[in-house]
């Protein structure tokens, strides 16, 4: 009978032939507007040394539990696979573009397979699965549609307002404003009828069975909410629902539904004159571009349009491909893993906004918002960290200002 | 003694290096080591154990250098200093084991005289970095533009002696590094400029010691510190392709725009007509080109707004003289702004079937004066005919011709031939095939009275073997130097040869 594959055979059939795509050429033009470079200017961390990393294990060189360490290094931003030339010019000639957050996926997939993951991540992991949800919040766990409490939302139909684990149990705000909106526009969405966290970041963690658990149960309650559409809250999921779910199920398991992020529906809305911008909201900031919706998923016009829209802001813009070289750090898992890491990338982007002499930071990113506000709370920055969206909800009128120190 | 015979890493030596930098910044990984193992220039994997560093450490300052140095001469172990791994010349890959120094951490911008126009950095800052981040805002910029601009770190620029595709406005980098600090293979510190001066472009006192230091590929010593010149951010930039029938009247018109006087010339390229050739078939912007385009100058102007509308004007002069045509502004922005990717990193090749596959680029170069030019292209072209035509792996992508004087356009040509190789098919044969094809590229350089490299250094297996003959007696004096500043040869051993440097000794013991 033939053995079972090593973990460094599965991953030497997947990913030699990309990864040699790297490394061969070696010439590391990703490696700067890597966030995590930046802080420990340390190559093994990068898109380089992650692709010379698997060229090693393919060669016998080393194995997943030499390189399981650095594999956690990364934010999953995207910005190295959008700057390799690669990517920009030749890749699809020869069917090999570069796809790093892959390839970290599955050796973090194959660390975990190998019981080698980090502990924290293990730990983490197991949490979530106790809940059913990402264990984010502070004291006696909630409910999850505790922050849709007097709301009066209904559940299942056509349209799902996906609220994930961050937004749901940490900054409640965001999701309620959403709720407002969409309701002062007339738009009929409805809650899942027992929402999970949505799989991803245990996906990027590399805990791949329990991502697809957590992505079956969700799909199998949009379909008994007779779902078409799904609202994601956060560009995280709207990653997982757009690639990831795919991934795990199958796309066919997808093809019935539509996945929109909340900020080009709030765009259609406010353009439509659905959502009307009265209140002036005098403040001047600027606009952090999530990793996942600018690098990974080209959305950067529409937030920039809803910002431009609001009276009385000053809109001082960095564009998004300057941004590529930007990261909050909550990404990728690694606050969960690397603490340290994950707050000195934070305070760079902090730093970066700082010398706009602006008021806020606004991002679109509930995630993000996680590291960037506690650069506030310890006092590293006096910057306001808002949302979007509650940005929008005060200047439509459904959010009281006072509430989040406007 | 030999030049061979160097300690071993032992626990102790390894446990020394830590309370030196700290754990965390002594790797032994395999994949850490690994990754330091190679540079972009091709890379023979099947040897890689041979290239293996044995660790990697990650100084933060002078001091941790030199402390490092020291420690390296105790235990006679081999130092190779790293900074952006992207040269072209091998001068990063070990040959001799040890422990590679990579200074990427040593990142610190220290001071911007804006009164004198310098800056003083720790060597490991990226030149598109220090633009952006701290130079930009002044008005101010360091003009060290070679196709690895986004990625290549100062530290490595000094280190190979590196060549700027603005040479010709600019200078290159020994003329733009003013002055550095370094730790020698004895352990000593040293800082060269003009004379003693830290900021001084120009003195006479003493032997012109800097120049020792600047493209020595870490065979003296590890770069720590650098004062750079600084200059004024070009208000204009205006690069102008015109395009010919053939290379004769291309190469002679090259001349011409070289020539021209005007004072903002910053560079001038030559496309061959396999260069042409080669881009016609993926790239698209030359793919629409009529099919008489055979060849094509560039011509590029950087300076005042006044000054380049004077440049542009000659630039299109000259063109419709020389029987250039202009391929309008679109290709010719485009081309320039995307000069960093669009040429080094093609990443595909074909096969003779035609047959699209996964290549890597490598270039060789050499400097000559332009009146050789036209010779030696035939001549290289042919030595890469044989290559491709024995072996599938390769593939002539065509040869490009530079401005090579610093601050003038004229006289010497950085010559490169680019050739695509599917890298991952390199065994023995085809490794020791390409040595020799790059002997023989050498070896017609200096026939024709140039230097077997001007912008990447001649540390590559090969060409390596004709730098005592280039160099003649020269190369004794190199022996002496090297033997003066790392008497026991731990400082990247084996390169340019310097083993001999230690021969004599060996032989008297």
């Amino acid at each position: 009978m033939a053995q079972a594959k090593t973990e460094e055979e599965k991953l030497k059939e997947q990913f030699e032939g990309p990864a040699f795509g790297c490394f061969s050429s070696r010439h590391k033009f990703c490696r700067e507007i890597c966030p995590t470079y930046q802080v420990t200017r340390n190559e093994s961390h990068t898109s380089y040394g992650f692709h010379a990393s698997m060229v090693a294990i393919a060669r016998g060189l080393a194995s997943v539990a030499d390189v399981a360490a650095d594999f956690r290094f990364c934010t999953m931003c995207g910005a190295c696979e959008n700057r390799c030339p690669n990517t920009l010019f030749t890749g699809d000639f020869y069917r090999n573009r570069t796809r790093t957050i892959d390839l970290v996926r599955n050796v973090r997939a194959a660390a975990h397979s190998l019981g080698i993951s980090d502990p924290a991540w293990q730990d983490w992991n197991e949490r979530t699965q106790l809940h059913k949800n990402e264990p984010v919040w502070e004291g006696a766990k909630p409910q999850p549609d505790d922050w849709a409490r007097g709301l009066n939302l209904p559940k299942g139909g056509e349209t799902i307002l996906f609220c994930d684990c961050e937004a749901a149990h940490h900054r409640t705000s965001v999701p309620q404003a959403i709720a407002r909106l969409l309701q002062t526009a007339g738009v009929p969405f409805g809650l899942m009828f027992e929402q999970w966290c949505c799989g991803g970041p245990a996906y990027e963690m590399g805990f791949i069975d329990q991502a697809r658990a957590f992505a079956s149960h969700n799909v199998q309650d949009w379909r008994r909410a007779g779902a078409k559409r799904i609202l994601c809250v956060d560009p995280h999921d709207y990653i997982h629902f757009t690639e990831d779910y795919p991934n795990l199920l199958g796309s066919e398991a997808m093809r019935d539904f539509e996945i929109v992020h909340i900020v080009e529906l709030l765009d259609e809305l406010i353009r439509d004159g659905r959502i009307r911008l009265t209140e002036r909201i005098p403040l001047r900031v600027t606009y952090h571009d999530p990793c996942r919706l600018n690098k990974r998923k080209g959305i950067h016009e529409a937030p920039r349009r809803i910002l431009r829209a609001i009276p009385g802001l000053d809109f001082v813009d960095v564009d998004h491909v300057t941004q590529w070289a930007f990261c909050s750090g909550g990404g990728g898992g690694v606050p969960i893993a690397l603490p340290e890491l994950a707050k000195e990338i934070s305070t760079r982007r902090i730093r970066k906004a700082e010398e706009l002499q602006v008021d806020a930071l606004v991002s679109a990113c509930v995630w993000a918002e996680r590291p960037l506000s506690e650069r506030r709370a310890d006092g590293t920055t006096n910057l306001r960290i808002y949302d979007i969206v509650e940005l929008v909800a005060v200047s439509a009128g459904v959010l009281d200002g006072a509430g989040i120190g406007l | 003694m030999t030049s061979l015979a160097y300690g071993q890493l032992t626990d102790e030596a390894l446990s020394q290096l830590s309370d030196i930098l700290g754990a965390e910044r002594v790797l032994t990984t395999p994949q850490a080591r690994f990754q330091r193992a190679s540079v972009p220039a091709p890379f023979p994997l099947h040897r890689a154990a041979e290239y293996m560093p044995d660790a990697v450490v990650l100084p933060e300052t002078t001091a941790e250098v030199q402390a490092i140095v020291r420690w390296a001469n105790r235990h006679r172990i081999p130092l190779v200093p790293r900074c952006g791994g992207t040269g072209l010349a091998d001068g990063a890959v070990p040959l001799r084991h040890g422990v590679v120094v990579d200074t990427k951490r040593m990142n610190r911008f220290l001071e911007l005289d804006l009164e004198n126009r310098t800056c003083t950095i720790q060597p490991a800052i990226n030149m598109l970095k220090l633009n952006e981040e701290y130079l930009l805002p002044h008005g101010l910029f360091y003009p060290d533009d070679p196709a690895s601009y986004p990625v290549s770190i100062i530290g490595g620029r000094i280190g190979t002696g590196g060549w700027s595709l603005l040479g010709a406005r600019y200078g290159h980098v020994p003329d733009n590094v003013l002055s550095l600090e370094l730790v020698l293979g004895n352990g000593e510190i040293l800082r060269v400029g003009g004379g003693g001066g830290k900021k001084i472009r120009k003195s006479s006192t003493g032997y012109r010691l800097k120049d020792l230091f600047i493209g020595h590929q870490g065979t003296l010593g590890i770069t720590t510190e650098c004062t750079l010149e600084l200059y004024a951010q070009p208000e204009a930039v205006f690069p102008a392709f015109f395009l010919y029938r053939d290379f004769e009247t291309a190469w002679r018109a090259a001349k011409r725009f070289s020539e021209c006087g005007v004072a903002t010339l910053a560079g001038v390229v030559l496309f061959d007509e396999q260069k042409v050739e080669f881009l016609r078939r993926d790239d698209e912007a030359w793919i629409p080109l009529p099919t008489w385009v055979r060849t094509a100058v560039c011509v590029v102007a950087y300076g005042l707004e006044r000054e380049v509308e004077v440049a542009r004007e000659v630039f299109l002069t000259l063109g419709r003289e020389t029987s250039g045509v202009y391929a309008g502004r679109e290709l010719s922005e485009g081309d320039w702004a995307s000069r960093h990717d669009r040429y080094a990193t093609p990443l595909h090749g074909r096969r003779k079937d035609g047959q699209v596959v996964r290549m890597s680029w490598h270039c060789e170069d050499a400097a000559l004066n332009w009146s050789e030019l036209a010779e030696v292209r035939e001549k290289w072209h042919e030595i890469v005919r044989r290559l491709v035509d024995r072996y599938e792996i390769f593939d002539d992508w065509g040869m490009f011709f530079y401005s090579n004087s610093p601050f003038r356009g004229w006289g010497d040509y950085l010559v490169e031939i680019d050739v695509g190789i599917q890298e991952e098919l390199i065994d023995e044969e085809t490794w020791q095939a390409w040595c020799a094809a790059k002997r023989e590229i050498a070896a017609v350089a200096l026939e024709h009275g140039g230097s077997i490299t001007a912008a990447h250094g001649a540390t590559r297996a090969g060409e390596v073997e004709l730098v005592p003959v280039e160099l003649g007696y020269g190369f004794e004096l190199m022996k002496i130097i090297k033997r003066w500043a790392d008497p026991n040869n731990i400082m990247n051993p084996g390169k340019y040869e310097l083993d001999r440097a230690y021969v004599w000794e060996a032989e008297n013991v």
